[in-house]
């Protein structure tokens, strides 16, 4: 399997947002850190949180996206301790890129299209659990 | 809806004239006679004459546009420039799945390919495949849809949740004008190749990947530096042995790899940009700078223009990619500032644009689109007018609108 070469990454690393053709909202400053485990991190100083999220439906999706990449992640790393190249390890990595994605898509959705992504089906069905509107 | 262009003919002694046109809708099946009269009497028969217009509506294609990346579906900026450049904004269906992964505006329709998995995420779990694999998705379905909507007949198109994992109820996609399939096997099976009028195949080096994905995930909690680093690692067999080997059938390749500009540059943010534009493709024509056909090499900053660290490097030439005839576009810099954008595209030829400054208009109105500063959103921008361009040779060589005058 072929490795991915890459030059270690200095001890920050800023995003600069100062761009003058535009301003990308969607980015939030990350630094790396060395944990006591020697893995690398990222401390989060502010997260921007997820442009027009309105309703209810968008909140619990946006929440179980992000508790999904954690666990997946988990599991990834079980599975694969025994075998790398297993096929079981390849799946659960994969997962663990359909569900980053997924969040990312949807983060990305709400920020250009300005607003909910269940705006059109609210208006047709406002009294689901889905359409409450969301109180932070 | 087709739109029959009309024209008059000029017959002995009457003239046909039509002040409005009149848009009807046509289902694309049939041949529809439209009798139209005219308000003048001719003068020298005395009568009056109608004019018979057939629209053969009933071989206008739906024109098919292929993609193939690996960032997702359907939300990609790639497609939202593309729909802009049409007009319009692509949204998802009203009212309908809110997790369908399909766009649609005007004049498009944007699906994404993940919507034919056989397997959903259970299915594969147990098989032990991963969604790049093609054993997890429905090729013949894939086919089967395409061509009828292609032909002009709507369908039940397949819905898969991304959030769940599951295969959704069907969504109807009726035929549009032009159709985009996205995902990461739109040129894989042969049969769908052939289908698609124009294809493009995203191609972003290892570097860049990982550069991207950190940018992607580094904010979620669970994700780590190594958690990332071995999750393309996993996936790079399945993308090496399927979704690759596409690239050979695309008429478009944007390479995306790392900056020559800056030495030891691995954060991804400045971008070297190949366009690879293949020879020999009806109703395309490559783009090129100065001379076409010759190899250039050209940095536009320096007395006329002034531009930031790292600057902007340009190149163009012939080349072969995978046995084929090709001419590449290179890209590498960032654009600071609207004039250094209207600068460069002020010496491209061949852009199909409709005027002057058309490119540089598209990049401002999403410059809040990831890449509107560099290589990718240039030419993404750029594909996009090309296929607009594919497009209205295709439909113009399509419509036949044969007028005869009649006299009463």
């Amino acid at each position: 399997m072929a490795t991915l070469r890459f030059n270690s990454l200095t001890g920050t690393l800023e995003k600069n947002p100062t761009s003058s053709f535009s301003s990308n909202p969607r980015l939030s400053w990350a630094y790396f850190q060395c944990n006591n485990k020697g893995e690398r991190r990222a401390s989060r100083m502010t997260v921007k949180a997820m442009g027009a999220a309105k309703y209810k439906g968008t909140q619990m999706r946006e929440k179980k996206l992000t508790e999904m990449i954690e666990k997946k992640v988990t599991e990834a790393k079980q599975v694969c301790e025994g075998d790398e190249t297993s096929d079981e390890c390849k799946v659960a990595w994969d997962e663990v890129e359909e569900v980053s994605q997924a969040k990312a898509d949807l983060r990305l959705r709400l920020e250009i299209e300005k607003k909910d992504p269940l705006e059109s089906f609210c208006e047709e069905n406002p009294e689901t659990e889905e359409c409450k509107i969301y109180e932070d | 809806m087709a739109v029959c262009p009309v024209y008059t003919t000029q017959s002995l002694n009457s003239t046909c004239s039509i002040s409005t046109p009149s848009k009807t809708h046509f289902s694309s099946h049939h041949n529809h006679l439209v009798f139209y009269r005219t308000s003048k009497r001719t003068s020298k028969r005395g009568g009056s004459s109608s004019c018979v217009i057939t629209c053969s509506a009933g071989d206008s294609q739906t024109v098919v546009i292929g993609l193939a990346a690996d960032s997702g579906c359907g939300k990609s900026t790639f497609m939202r420039r593309l729909t802009s450049v049409f007009g319009g904004a692509a949204e998802p269906p009203k009212g309908g799945n809110p997790d369908s992964n399909t766009l649609i505006s005007d004049m498009t329709t944007v699906i994404c390919l993940d919507d034919y998995h056989s397997l959903d995420r259970t299915g594969r779990k147990e098989k032990g495949v991963t969604a790049l694999d093609p054993r997890a998705n429905d090729f013949d379905l894939m086919y089967e849809q395409v061509k009828a909507i292609k032909s002009g007949i709507a369908v039940d198109k397949p819905i898969y949740n991304h959030v769940t994992g599951l295969l959704d109820p069907p969504e109807l996609i009726k035929p549009p004008k032009i159709l985009v399939i996205e995902g990461l096997h739109p040129m894989f099976d042969e049969r769908v190749r052939d289908l698609l009028d124009f294809s493009i195949y995203l191609d972003i080096s290892n570097e860049v990947k990982f550069a991207w994905k950190i940018q992607r995930d580094m904010a979620e909690r669970g994700h780590s530096l190594e958690s990332i680093k071995a999750s393309i690692e996993a996936r790079k067999p399945d993308f090496d042995a399927f979704i690759d080997p596409q690239k050979q059938y695309a008429d478009a390749v944007i390479e995306v790899l790392p900056t020559q500009l800056i030495p030891d540059d691995n954060e991804g943010k400045v971008l070297r940009v190949r366009l690879i534009m293949k020879e020999g493709v009806e109703h395309f024509s490559p783009v090129y700078l100065f001379d076409e056909g010759s190899t250039i090499s050209w940095i536009p900053c320096g007395r006329k223009l002034t531009c930031s660290y790292p600057g902007i490097k340009f190149s163009y030439g012939p080349d072969t990619y995978f046995g084929h005839e090709v001419s590449v576009l290179e890209m590498d810099g960032q654009f600071d500032r609207l004039d250094e954008l209207i600068y460069v595209e002020s010496h491209l030829s061949n852009l199909s644009t409709k005027f002057y400054g058309e490119v540089t208009q598209q990049m401002l109105k999403h410059a809040d689109f990831p890449g509107s500063n560099n290589g990718t959103g240039l030419f993404q921008t750029i594909v996009g007018l090309k296929i607009r361009d594919l497009y209205e040779q295709i439909t113009a060589s399509k419509t036949a609108a044969p007028l005869q005058a009649t006299k009463a």
